[in-house]
């Protein structure tokens, strides 16, 4: 029924059309050949057709916007020696943090619920006890990481760096004087009269305000090409104090980058992996609680962070909910716009008690890339879009093996997207990002062909080991309770314990006394017994 | 000159991930060395092209790759139900200080004393909390000049020389980049046959004395002992072959040095019958395990120091026989694990002379073909009386023997006249500290 709904809506102009135009040809066909001669052709009035139809073609395509194709884009992988597995990210917490293990405990319990995996990297600064995050160290961490990036870039594209006339960097937290940009047109060695911008201070979303830059400065340079450089630089902001909710930075953020080169040049259109479609920016700064919400501030011993308020997730909803107001009606089919139509003028007039129709955004996109700024985030962004977990996985398994690597992170998961081999010519991909401001903006892609897996990339040594799922003790508890009842599973299975963070600890005796049918005793000593 | 500047510590981690909920136990032998801990210095000569801190950002890269073998290493300890230690593989990684001296391998290694040589390799003592601590601590440090020295510290429950030398041999190999050494093996030692539950006494007395000796519990002396220090004498190849000759028939070099060094000791401390020997040697041969095997497999032996002449031939007997085949090994792992309280923590008063003659220090070669130039290696505590270590020298056939001793035995064993045993005259390769 309600697939018949959407077609009939989605489809109304062929509906409406195909009707009338029958009916049309069969009067025309109708009707005598005698009144074909009573229409007087006059030639002028043929010249003067066609030349308001060739006028009106003529400031139709001048107006036009010029199409922005994504060409490539390639992403960061840190080498395997600056992984961070989460026991010596404790250890080191544990050792510099040594007066305060009440914050120690905090980081723990973070990590353990983060969504992270044993194979985020941080910079090399911060592997040294005490870390030792100096300018040199974060422009050292800038060039590996940018440096890198362009040279894969360049790589899959065959771009030359003189051919570069747009470069647009945005990193938040490092801004150094000569700006990162001027640092990549130094290596390069860039052409002088590059248009070359650098965004900082904006955030994990500044990877998208990047591309909606690059997008207006396309619109007024023809035939011309930008390099985008989205990254966030870990070495010079490790939080070094013990407030708790300065620490969950230290906790989250990971190191990464990407490099993207759009173009409107009409050359690149068939190489072009993505054609942008729509970018959608909402800035919620008005209010000052969003405006606060994380505000980087120094802590009562004057150590410098980033504090993160306990409103994020509720302001982070709210921020969500105005893009999709502005985004909805731009991409969803008109079946789902009319039914948020009904709904919104029902609970209007007759029930405010009706439940507030959340399109389904799944008709208007195939996949998804949510910023991966937490678990919590994805969970909530899962929640309140009706997604499945198919279409979360690639901000999952990039939140497992990179960690948050802020505005670079879509383009992330856009590359497990690829890399799985699910990206096929016409799909609608939906880029969500949030960050301080509090700000939240959309891009919208389409497909331009279908992409092929290659050998290369940040996932390629990987990819085949995802998706991976992470079982709370609690979903395992429930897990067995299904198999005993579904599958009348009944003999004794090994359930392994990694470990049980301090806090949950009455939690988990409950469940292993519910599991293994332990004495209240025993279970205590079980899992007092484990570190 | 020759002073030594600490740059950073950090934690390297290994390269693969170690799947979670892994332990590695601890057998007999590894659990009666805790409290004490083995450290190995090599040097290196290498030539000075490099940029400084490059060659030890390869090292750095190398040794995570090689650590990915060992999941044990990377661990932390842990006390199993039953109270004893075992090593949880949580992937946590082990600790790396960089450092730096000015000056070259060769105007350190001639001016270098106990000290000095113990500030080439990072060691720290157990943590109230034990999970936070590495028991592997790494040290490299590059001399100014040109040269390398790398330091390896451990835990010796975790392991003993031989596997701690295997361990730099497979990063050495690792940077080198060519064929790999064998994998090392972790696994329990072989089960001693199950004798009859009678068998309740232990069947040779002697071999469970040095053991016996070491409860004291800590700290068995009240007073504080006096300063020691390790002066380390090179015998070369014709010195040894003459010793050995004079040490009777049969006689290994190890017996024979330990028998000359040891006749050395008494007459100088004059302690005459009362001073005892003990001897520590690896069993892995004996009780037929690969070299591969990883952990501790130490074992000690009393030599009775009662109606011995002062000669070297009779001592070098006496040595000779107290060396233990599979079955007196197996004796020994059974009586420790019914005696669960035994620590060795240098609470006896013999004279400990360590066999490591298996331990092949000059095999890791971490760049063309520089081999080490010298090898230092040390099993601290040292207690009681001292301890003597024999291990290979550069040189084939030669040894080089590291004799702990308190301060003035140390001093007037360098003072000593060699001329009883004609033509074995040890060169001083690391003498006292020069005040």
């Amino acid at each position: 029924m309600k697939l018949g709904y959407q077609y009939l809506v989605n489809h109304v102009l062929a509906f409406l059309l195909i009707p009338t135009a029958i009916a049309v040809a069969v009067e025309i066909l109708r009707s005598s050949p005698a009144r074909w001669n009573s229409f007087a052709i006059d030639p002028i009035h043929i010249l003067f057709t066609s030349f308001l139809a060739v006028f009106i073609a003529t400031v139709y395509f001048m107006s036009k916007p010029r199409s922005i194709y994504l060409v490539d884009y390639a992403c960061y992988k840190p080498p395997v020696t600056c992984r961070v597995p989460f026991s010596t990210f404790m250890e080191h917490s544990r050792l510099i943090l040594k007066d305060n293990p009440k914050s120690v405990d905090f980081q723990m319990r973070i990590l353990e619920r983060s969504g992270l995996g044993e194979e985020t990297c941080l910079p090399p600064a911060i592997h040294y006890i005490p870390p030792t995050p100096t300018m040199d160290a974060a422009r050292g961490e800038a060039e590996t990481v940018i440096f890198s990036s362009i040279d894969s870039l360049m790589k899959s594209t065959g771009l030359k760096p003189k051919q570069i006339d747009i470069l647009i960097v945005n990193c938040s937290l490092f801004s150094p004087t000569p700006s990162l940009s001027a640092m990549i047109v130094n290596k390069y060695k860039l052409r002088s009269n590059i248009k070359s911008y650098n965004l900082s201070g904006m955030g994990c979303s500044a990877g998208l305000i990047s591309i909606d830059l690059a997008r207006d400065l396309l619109q007024i340079h023809p035939n011309s090409n930008a390099l985008v450089i989205s990254t966030e630089i870990i070495t010079p902001n490790y939080y070094k104090g013990s407030e708790r909710a300065m620490l969950l930075p230290n906790c989250l953020f990971r190191m990464g980058g990407a490099a993207i080169l759009l173009s409107n040049k009409r050359r690149d259109r068939s190489l072009a992996k993505y054609k942008l479609v729509h970018v959608v920016r909402t800035h919620k700064g008005a209010d000052d609680k969003a405006y606060k919400c994380v505000y980087e501030q120094e802590d009562p011993q004057g150590k410098v962070g980033i504090n993160l308020s306990k409103d994020l997730m509720v302001i982070a909803g709210e921020a969500l909910k105005s893009n999709i107001t502005t985004i909805g009606p731009l991409v969803l089919p008109a079946s789902e716009q009319l039914l948020f139509l009904f709904t919104l003028i029902g609970r209007k007039i007759f029930n405010p008690k009706w439940k507030p129709y959340i399109p389904d955004f799944k008709q208007a996109f195939e996949h998804f890339c949510i910023h991966a700024g937490g678990r919590a985030v994805i969970d909530e962004l899962q929640k309140n879009l009706q997604l499945s977990a198919e279409h979360v996985e690639a901000s999952r398994m990039t939140l497992h093996r990179f960690g948050n690597t802020s505005s670079s992170s879509l383009w992330y998961e856009l590359g497990y997207i690829e890399a799985k081999g699910r990206m096929k010519k016409g799909d609608r991909v939906w880029q969500i990002a949030f960050g301080s401001g509090f700000k939240c903006n959309s891009a919208v892609w389409k497909c331009n062909r279908t992409i092929k897996t290659t050998s290369d990339g940040p996932w390629q040594d990987c990819i085949h080991t995802y998706p991976i799922s992470n079982l709370t003790l609690a979903d395992t508890q429930k897990l067995v309770e299904y198999l005993q009842d579904k599958l009348g599973v009944s003999a004794p299975f090994d359930v392994v314990i990694d470990d049980v963070p301090s806090n949950s600890r009455i939690a988990t005796i409950k469940v292993v006394r519910a599991l293994t049918s332990l004495a209240l005793k025993e279970a205590k000593k079980l899992i007092e017994g484990l570190p | 000159m020759g002073e030594v500047t600490f740059i950073c510590k950090r934690t390297v981690i290994s390269t693969k991930a170690v799947e979670p909920g892994k332990f590695s136990p601890l057998s007999v032998l590894d659990r009666i060395m805790e409290g004490n801990h083995v450290r190995i210095v090599l040097y290196y000569n290498l030539p000075t092209r490099r940029r400084p801190g490059e060659l030890t950002k390869r090292l750095r890269e190398t040794i995570s790759e090689a650590l990915s073998a060992y999941p044990p290493v990377i661990g932390r300890l842990v006390r199993t139900p039953e109270g004893h230690w075992t090593v949880k593989c949580n992937d946590a990684g082990v600790r790396m200080v960089e450092a730096k001296v000015n000056g070259t391998v060769q105007e350190w290694l001639q001016n270098v004393d106990r000290e000095k040589e113990l500030m080439l390799v990072h060691w720290e003592e157990i943590y109230h909390k034990p999970y936070f601590w590495s028991t592997f601590y790494v040290q490299i440090t590059e001399f100014e000049c040109g040269g390398l020295a790398i330091g390896l510290s451990c835990s010796h429950m975790l392991s003993d020389p031989t596997s701690a030398t295997m361990l730099i041999k497979v990063w050495a190999d690792t940077t080198l980049g060519g064929q790999t050494a064998p994998a090392p093996v972790f696994r329990p030692l072989p089960t001693p046959p199950q004798q009859a539950a009678a068998a309740n006494t232990t069947t040779n007395p002697t071999s469970i004395d040095h053991y016996k000796s070491g409860t004291g519990g800590g700290g068995g002396g009240a007073c504080t002992p006096p300063p020691t220090s390790t002066i380390t004498l090179q015998f070369s190849q014709e010195s040894v072959a003459r010793c050995v000759a004079a040490a009777g028939p049969h006689a290994t070099p190890f017996d024979a040095l330990t028998a000359l060094l040891w006749t050395r000791i008494r007459r100088i401390r004059g302690a005459g019958p009362e001073l005892s020997l003990s001897i520590c040697f690896d069993a892995r041969s004996v009780l037929g395990l690969e070299s591969g095997f990883f952990g501790s497999c130490m074992v000690f032996n009393k030599v009775a120091g009662a109606g011995l002449s002062e000669d070297v031939a009779g001592a070098a007997t006496a040595i000779r026989e107290a060396g233990m085949d599979g079955d007196g090994v197996m004796e020994v792992i059974e009586w420790l694990e019914r005696e669960s309280e035994v620590r060795l923590d240098g609470g006896n008063n013999d004279v400990v002379c360590v066999n490591l003659e298996s331990v092949g220090v000059y095999g890791a070669v971490f760049e063309g073909d520089a081999a080490p130039l010298r090898a230092a290696c040390y099993v601290e505590p040292v207690g009681g009386a001292g301890k003597v270590l024999i291990m290979p020298a550069v040189e084939p056939g030669g040894r080089v023997a590291a004799v702990t001793l308190p301060e003035d035995e140390a001093k007037k064993l360098l003072e000593d006249t060699w001329v009883e045993l004609q033509g074995v005259v040890p060169v001083v390769v690391m003498g006292l500290p020069k005040k």
